[in-house]
């Protein structure tokens, strides 16, 4: 191409030279268009106002029209998974649970590429919410961004801190260990019994095969704790002979099988549905649990008595002295290929991971959901030093937790597979193959990694 | 004939005068049975709406505490959902509306569609008819749950998706086969006579339908617009699956938003679920006696 | 077609008076009625064809690859979800029924409390599924449940937990079922004890028969029909039940008392594999296509009785 001069390479590095040093990283168009958008009703009011706010924001400074529908959940998870069966979607989708129709959708090459919305804040965003986003597709056989991330979350402590003081403990002597942590709290319910709390108990084991995340939380963060993090590997391939992986699926099987048969936590827990557990967590049918994100706290923002008497802990460290690691969610925005407005979806996401639009938009939400940038949250007081001291006695260590620590992504987001091992609830019923079928746990381990196997090699990963 | 006569001639030897005081004795004891039983019935029944009631009447905190009578009663619930004054309840008389209308079209359509079809296939007489009504019948061979994710995809084809008209759709398409089943068994009883003398009177098959067939059918079409209606008002998954929108959406599920939080207030979710029951209980109550003639005759002749 | 040519004709006549040509006759009608007939079948025709043909097409094609099935099969919880639709089919199907019959005789009761009674009876059918079968998953619930709790103050025997045990969730999930669609079917078998002649009853008066006698000799023959027909709806209705067992027993515990409609909504939604969850339903074809058949069948017989 002989036309291509010097000048013309010149001219075109300098143009773009100047629209990047513009840093008005949206377009603003001469022509409004359109896009149609789902995203998914938060769990306050305040959320949705935060949203609502922000697409307010983003149609005056673009011009650009967005025609959006806020759904519920799991009327959110059918539509997406209907539309993109039938390649009748909209523009965008926001889906604030489970990730498996992002990774099974962008395996089958059914996502836009996105990484160059990504591209300009990656050295900023959080390694967890960009490895979150970074699928495989087995159609291009490569690895690309195929949702641009915005908000994150993890997996705190939720305990009673009036009742460990009832039971006569001091929540500073909580342990700083994985499994003496756990363990510090067994006496507690004898304690609380005979001072009159008849059907209190320790823990709250999300134990069930009931969805859709609570009992794939609460074994993951046990998994990493006890070491098995490579599991999965980034490029795809499980790992169970791994003697790492293996020992620490035993163990954590182990450890839950015996909590449960020692009667340490609700009998029902093995039937929990996803409310039942926060249920049982208000009613103080337990003095602590595991769950994801601290809307247990702030769903009792407004009544300050049981806001303050509830304490939230970020991660000790693991048997072997080392923090143990996190997993954390990331919830991106993605765009399918069948999509009509794609530009213009392109747009808006582009606005949406403005960090500056993004602190706004995710403080609006009362800190449930964390942001991607850390530098943020180090350089915002709101997240780490809130002036709501009771408010802050909760977001600092679930943001500690979520962004300054150690952490993994879902593991579906390395082998879509993955998703069936999730959603087929295998670790759940590898607990019930011991309490119930009288299984050793590593026989029960072994019939559990058989089915792992089996789900992960019906997605082949090549890169 | 008395029914001491008919004792006196049953009893194989006794004499009539012992018979009487027996027969009263086990009939006194057969009623207290009934009672019993009666009473059995009503706990049985009202158990699992008692315990709605009860969480309806809790006050937040005792939801979930072990009790058998609220501790606190407070009529709290009622009073924010009839108010709107939640955000899952924003648009409750929307929703309650869209529920009507979800279930009066349905109900309509249903009757409409049922008694032309049954009117064709059994007035008419035409050949093959029981070729439709075989068809109606085989769309019960597809449960409708089993229908519901082809459904579904579809309606998003039609460009129907949160639709109201996509749920009357799905429950006229569930309701017609049962209608034309009772239409045909009840017109059983009404004479053919009576269509052949307007005929010959120079009646069109429209006004035949119209002003003798429809009237003369009024209490199967009470019965068959009954269950239609409550099918509608009941059904869960058809609504859950076709309807998204806060505005579009139906009462029912508008309570399945509850789910989705981590701390929901169960009072006002079961204090709206009761809200939602009258109706159709209303409905029933109303149309009591039409239902039930209508429901038989032809069902069950010998 | 039915009948003979001859039977043809006396159709098309009983209708039209007028004397025609047999070959005029268009579906055994002259062609004006014809076309009426025509036009009074379009409305449910094309109802039939858009939103029955068409989506039963559409989820043929998406359950017609055979990998699904494999999958499917390989399932470790598919056995046990196809053994606990029949139980529930079965067992729920056949013991709501006779509660059902057992109870229209009940209701017949000239008592001045059987009119209310039957009101209240309603009940169950006319409150929302939703919020119903969620209200009988905290009853049941070992710890702080409204049954166990009854029965500790009553009785100071704690009950065991309902819905811990595959047993329990399963007998639960029927149990429920039963109690919501109970006064439905009581009603419709109602209706059709109360349409059987007195003159029956007192003939049979006559002969001697009472009580028992009377049912298996009068009531029930004439019942038999309506009843075998209500339990083969009944049991394709409940093949496809989703609301109950997904509220009361959640499939759990250990995903033991899925049924067939819950793990199709969780492989087509979780699992986001719809065609998946389209195969999950469509399995039960082998046992749907005999149900269907036989109603087919006993509704035909039913009209050509008369």
């Amino acid at each position: 191409m002989s036309t291509i001069s010097r000048r013309s390479v010149l001219q075109a590095s300098l143009g773009l030279a100047a629209a990047a040093g513009l840093s008005r990283p949206y377009i603003a168009n001469a022509a409004a268009k359109t896009a149609s958008v789902w995203w998914t009703q938060g769990f306050i009011p305040e959320e949705d106002a935060g949203f609502e706010k922000m697409v307010a924001d983003y149609q005056k400074v673009s011009g650009n029209r967005i025609d959006y529908s806020i759904l519920p959940f799991v009327a959110l998870e059918q539509k997406m998974v209907s539309a993109l069966q039938t390649e009748n979607t909209p523009d965008l989708i926001a889906y604030d649970g489970i990730q498996t129709t992002m990774v099974m959708s962008a395996y089958a090459n059914k996502l836009v590429d996105v990484s160059d919305i990504v591209a300009p804040h990656e050295k900023d965003i959080a390694k967890v919410a960009l490895q979150s986003m970074k699928l495989y597709n087995n159609v291009e056989k490569r690895r690309a961004y195929y949702a641009v991330p915005f908000k994150t979350a993890s997996v705190p402590f939720h305990v009673w801190g009036s009742l460990v003081e009832k039971a006569g403990y001091k929540m500073s002597d909580c342990p700083d260990t994985w499994v003496e942590r756990w363990n510090w709290f067994k006496p507690m319910q004898a304690k609380l019994r005979a001072d009159g709390m008849r059907q209190i108990y320790s823990i709250g084991l999300q134990m069930t095969t009931n969805g859709p995340s609570d009992g794939n939380n609460l074994f993951h963060y046990w998994l990493l704790a006890m070491g098995g993090g490579n599991i999965v590997t980034p490029d795809g391939h499980v790992h169970l002979e791994d003697p790492k992986v293996k020992n620490a699926v035993i163990e954590t099987v182990r450890w839950i099988c015996d909590t449960y048969k020692g009667g340490y936590t609700p009998p029902g827990c093995i039937s929990w549905n996803d409310a039942d557990d926060n249920n049982g967590f208000h009613s103080k049918l337990f003095l602590m649990d595991l769950d994801g994100t601290i809307s247990t706290e702030l769903a009792m923002f407004h009544r300050p008595e049981d806001f303050n008497n509830c304490v939230t802990l970020g991660l000790p460290k693991g048997p072997d002295g080392k923090p143990s690691p996190a997993m954390v969610g990331a919830i991106g925005g993605m765009i399918p290929t069948a999509a009509k407005n794609i530009d213009v979806a392109k747009d808006f996401m582009r606005y949406v991971i403005e960090p500056k639009v993004n602190s706004d938009f995710l403080k609006a939400g009362l800190g449930r959901w964390a942001p991607i940038y850390p530098q943020q949250v180090k350089d915002d007081s709101f997240w780490l030093h809130n002036e709501n001291p009771q408010l802050a006695r909760h977001l600092t260590p679930y943001v500690e937790e979520t962004l300054l620590g150690a952490s993994y992504p879902d593991y579906m987001v390395y082998n879509p597979g993955y998703a069936d091992v999730e959603a087929q609830q295998v670790w759940g019923q590898t607990y019930a193959s011991v309490y119930k079928d009288g299984m050793t746990p590593e026989k029960a381990v072994d019939k559990a990694f058989k089915q792992v196997e089996q789900l992960l090699a019906r997605y082949p990963t090549t890169a | 004939m008395s029914a001491t006569t008919l004792e006196g001639a049953a009893a194989p030897g006794g004499g009539r005068t012992s018979r009487k005081p027996n027969y009263r004795r086990r009939r006194l004891w057969g009623e207290v049975g009934a009672v019993a039983f009666a009473i059995v019935l009503v706990i049985w029944t009202v158990g699992p709406v008692y315990n709605m009631v009860m969480v309806a009447l809790d006050r937040h905190d005792d939801v979930f505490s072990s009790h058998v009578f609220p501790p606190d009663p407070t009529l709290n619930s009622f009073w924010i959902v009839v108010s709107e004054g939640y955000w899952y309840l924003e648009y409750f008389w929307h929703q309650f509306a869209n529920s009507f209308y979800v279930g009066i079209g349905t109900t309509f359509l249903t009757l409409f569609i049922g008694s032309l079809t049954s009117f064709v296939i059994g007035r008419m007489r035409i050949n093959g008819g029981w070729v439709i009504s075989n068809l109606a019948l085989m769309t019960y061979m597809i449960p409708a749950s089993f229908l519901a994710i082809p459904f579904y995809l579809v309606m998003q084809y039609y460009d129907m998706s949160n639709s109201l008209w996509a749920c009357i759709a799905a429950y006229v398409v569930f309701a017609t086969p049962y209608a034309i089943i009772v239409f045909q068994q009840y017109s059983v009883s009404i004479p053919i006579e009576i269509d052949e003398s307007a005929r010959i009177d120079g009646a069109s098959p429209w006004q035949i339908y119209w002003r003798l067939y429809l009237p003369l059918m009024a209490p199967a079409l009470v019965a068959v617009g009954t269950f239609a209606l409550l099918l509608a008002w009941n059904d869960f998954l058809y609504q859950f699956l076709l309807l998204s929108s806060k505005r579009n959406m139906t009462v029912s599920v508008a309570l399945a938003q509850f789910l989705n939080s981590d701390e929901a207030p169960w009072n006002y979710m079961m204090a709206a679920a009761i809200i939602y029951s009258i109706p159709p209980i209303v409905a029933y109550y109303a149309f009591r006696r039409r239902m039930t003639s209508g429901l038989t005759m032809g069902g069950v002749k010998g | 077609m039915d009948g003979s040519a001859a039977q043809v004709v006396d159709v098309g006549a009983r209708f039209d008076v007028r004397p025609r040509i047999r070959s005029a006759l268009w579906l055994g009608l002259n062609r004006a009625d014809a076309i009426w007939a025509l036009a009074f079948l379009v409305p449910y025709i094309v109802t039939f064809v858009l939103f029955v043909i068409y989506p039963l097409l559409y989820g043929l094609w998406m359950g017609s690859k055979p990998s699904l099935y494999t999958d499917l099969f390989s399932d470790p919880i598919y056995q046990d979800t196809a053994i606990n639709t029949l139980i529930y089919v079965l067992v729920g199907v056949n013991l709501r029924m006779v509660m059902a019959l057992g109870l229209s005789g009940f209701f017949m009761r000239k008592s001045w409390w059987t009119k209310p009674l039957l009101i209240l009876f309603i009940l169950p059918w006319a409150v929302p599924a939703l919020p119903t079968f969620l209200s009988i998953h905290w009853m049941l619930n070992g710890n702080w449940g409204l049954l166990n709790n009854l029965i500790w103050d009553v009785t100071g025997w704690n009950a065991p937990s309902w819905l811990d045990e595959r047993s329990y969730a399963l007998t639960s999930d029927i149990v429920a079922y039963i109690w919501k669609w109970l006064p439905f079917w009581t009603v419709i078998m109602l209706a059709g004890r109360m349409a059987i002649p007195r003159e029956l009853y007192e003939a049979a008066d006559v002969d001697g028969a009472t009580g028992s006698r009377r049912f298996w000799h009068v009531t029930f023959p004439l019942m038999a029909n309506l009843y075998l027909v209500c339990t083969l709806l009944g049991m394709l209705f409940t093949m496809g039940d989703f609301t109950t067992v997904y509220f009361v027993s959640g499939g759990g515990p250990a995903n033991s008392t899925q049924v067939l409609a819950t793990l199709g909504v969780r492989d087509a939604f979780v699992m986001s594999e719809p065609r998946l969850g389209v195969a999950a339903v469509m399995s039960a074809i082998p046992v749907l296509v005999p149900l269907v058949v036989l109603l087919m069948r006993r509704v035909r017989a039913a009209a050509v009785e008369r």
